[in-house]
């Protein structure tokens, strides 16, 4: 089959690689029919996460038709269009039975190198480094899904590819983060980062009582996004002497209740900070480049909630003493999106949550260099990069 | 040897405290540093129980290399540090292996499962092999890193249901031990804490000796490794597996020719038909 490989940093081919094959007894074959670009891609692209090896196969975000299905596949048939999460769970072991899916025990076939990097493993991921168990990705024309009745959901009738697609990773990340802020009506949210997560966290704090969203990016066609499909009031820090003040006067001196980070290790800033960050990193004296994360941290109201959704490995300067001394909660996680899949999902068919805008480029599978190279640089408006092999 | 050995020992700079002093030379820190980078590497790229082993061997010489500490010199009261003599003659200590894990299942139905031939080959895979000979007597087959085997035959000291499982090699074995496999109820919705020990006399010559070395990580190794592979077939009723897994690598370091690859535990996949774990 065709599929994308990581061949190096900055180094991707598509290249025809074996089929997958059923292998384990819960296994199903999904013929993707689409597969999208996401964000924590393009650390693995400029290698800022270890543990890629030459010719892995990427992407984690995606949806298919279900091909073959193993004999121990008790719900999941065969021709069933489905959307999958990114993170592979068993849904037997404790976390999954609590929810807390990407913390499953069970599907990292290599977990000696989490034990030493994070104390404990955690679950595998489609396409995303070998620490995350070396599963090949699914920016190609087919993946083997283990767990299929654990991990594959129908699509409900009357939802387009380009509907679904997102339910697998930006919609559920996005939603788990308007979650963590445990809103009870009237709150207001502020999200840095407008991309597939960021946005989809502002759609899902409305759908979750948020009264006001504020979206913080540096790019006007992202913010407008934002303001049109989460009505979101909009601060682009490029044009912004001070985002915490800015972020102040609009609520009335108090902050946001709540601050989701939906950008991750390879901030963008301006200032000081940022040129500090730059310089570490690319000494790879830090991997992190944190300065949306250390601003939600200083904007949040005292007693707020930090939701971290970005993807980090080692950051400087974290400001742990603003965090204890203003009694912020910090909610995080990689997506358990199988808790939150069937929900969204009820909601799209509904109408309530339409993520389809999200897929401004569409490429086929052969063209996924270019849908990466657009994605990466914000050409064009690009928000997400959709590839149909 | 419990414990992740690639942690670093905090207490390694030097101190008083007896066992946790600078004991290893310069020299040998520096070679150690380097040689365990390249078995660190060499490790992690092989998919196998002697891959394992080796990442585990390399991570602990870097840690010897960087903080001059060894914890089987400690152990073995030996000393490479400028003014200590390395002692002649060392015996082979008794070493000690502890690990434990919580898995979703009663202690009675692990118990069962882990006394099922069937079932505990399926376990243990590649690694080792185990029958009956005799009455009460397994003969066991445990492949070590280099193509070794190790041989040795068993007997039950205890065995109580859903409790106990402790056994002994007889005389003989290439690796005399003695094991013990505890259940103990989880709190709360845990299920079943399962605790492994295993008391072993290291084989060979006990320092400056490849294959000791290597062999020193195979049964934390093999000890962690059992007791996850145990956790996952009685959750899942399978093992996560990288068999098969497309790339554009010509290996087969990721299973792709579906064990054929010589020992390890990573061959193969599950095709075992099991319809009778515990979820």
């Amino acid at each position: 089959m065709r599929a994308l490989l990581w061949n190096g940093v900055n180094d991707l081919r598509v290249e025809t690689v074996p089929d997958p094959e059923l292998v384990n007894p819960h296994d199903v074959i999904v013929r993707v029919t689409a597969s999208t670009t996401c964000g924590s891609d393009l650390h693995l692209i400029d290698g800022y996460i270890p543990t890629m090896r030459e010719g892995d196969v990427i992407g984690h975000e995606f949806m298919g038709v279900v091909e073959e299905v193993g004999p121990e596949v008790k719900k999941i048939r065969k021709g069933d269009r489905v959307v999958v999460p990114s993170f592979i769970c068993c849904g037997a072991c404790w976390y999954c039975r609590h929810d807390l899916y990407s913390l499953c025990d069970n599907t990292n076939p290599t977990p000696e190198a989490q034990d030493v990097a994070l104390g404990y493993p955690t679950a595998g991921i489609y396409g995303y480094t070998h620490a995350f168990g070396g599963y090949a990705g699914a920016h190609a024309q087919y993946v083997r899904v283990p767990f299929g009745d654990v991990d594959c959901f129908p699509v409900p009738d009357g939802l387009s590819d380009d509907q679904a697609l997102f339910m697998s990773d930006a919609g559920p990340t996005g939603y788990m983060g308007a979650d963590f802020c445990a809103l009870r009506g009237g709150e207001t949210v502020a999200v840095w980062g407008a991309g597939g997560v960021g946005l989809m966290a502002m759609q899902s704090a409305r759908l979750l009582g948020a009264a006001r969203v504020i979206a913080i990016d540096r790019f006007p066609e992202r913010l407008a996004l934002a303001r049109q499909h989460a009505g979101a009031e909009t601060i682009n820090y490029a044009e912004s002497d001070s985002v915490l003040d800015q972020l102040k006067e609009m609520t009335a001196g108090r902050g946001p209740d709540a601050c989701i980070d939906a950008v991750g290790m390879e901030a963008h800033g301006t200032g000081v900070q940022y040129a500090y960050d730059r310089v570490k990193q690319a000494l790879r004296l830090e991997t992190d480049r944190g300065q949306a994360l250390r601003e939600a941290i200083m904007a949040c109201r005292k007693g707020g909630t930090l939701s971290i959704l970005g993807v980090y490995g080692l950051m400087d300067k974290f400001p742990v003493g603003v965090l204890m001394n203003k009694g912020l909660t910090v909610r995080s996680a990689q997506q358990h999106g199988q808790a939150y899949v069937p929900r969204l999902l009820e909601h799209a068919a509904r109408g309530e949550l339409d993520a389809s805008y999200l897929a401004t480029h569409h490429f086929p599978l052969e063209d996924a260099v270019r849908g990466y190279d657009m994605f990466k640089h914000k050409t064009d408006g690009c928000v997400r990069a959709v590839f149909t092999p | 040897m419990a414990g992740a050995p690639l942690v670093m020992s905090p207490d390694a700079h030097g101190d008083a405290r007896p066992g946790s002093r600078i004991n290893v030379g310069q020299t040998e820190r520096l070679v150690s540093g380097l040689v365990g980078g390249a078995l660190l590497l060499a490790g992690v790229r092989r998919r196998s129980l002697g891959g394992a082993a080796l990442a585990l061997v390399g991570g602990d010489l870097v840690r010897r290399g960087v903080t001059g500490h060894c914890e089987i010199y400690s152990a073995l009261d030996v000393s490479t540090a400028d003014g200590a003599e390395p002692a002649a003659g060392a015996p082979n200590a008794t070493q000690v292996v502890e690990r434990s894990i919580t898995i979703n299942g009663s202690p009675a139905d692990l118990y069962r499962y882990w006394r099922d031939p069937q079932y505990l080959a399926h376990v243990l895979g590649d690694a080792a092999t185990g029958r009956l000979v005799g009455e009460a007597r397994e003969h066991w087959v445990v492949r070590a890193p280099l193509g070794r085997e190790v041989v040795f035959d068993t007997e039950y000291l205890e065995d109580r249901p859903g409790e106990i499982i402790r056994w002994r090699t007889l005389p003989g074995a290439d690796v005399p031990h003695e094991g013990t496999l505890r259940f103990n109820a989880a709190p709360g919705d845990w299920g079943t804490e399962v605790h492994l020990r295993v008391r072993y006399d290291p084989p060979g010559g006990v320092l400056g000796d490849a294959a000791a070395k290597l062999f020193a990580a195979v049964p934390d190794t093999l000890a962690a490794r059992t007791l996850r592979r145990f956790k996952s077939l009685v959750e899942t009723g399978e093992l996560p597996t990288l068999a098969h897994n497309p790339s554009g690598r010509r290996d087969t370091t990721d299973g792709r020719a579906g064990g054929v690859s010589g020992a390890g535990y990573d061959a193969g996949g599950t095709h075992l038909p099991l319809s009778h774990h515990t979820t």
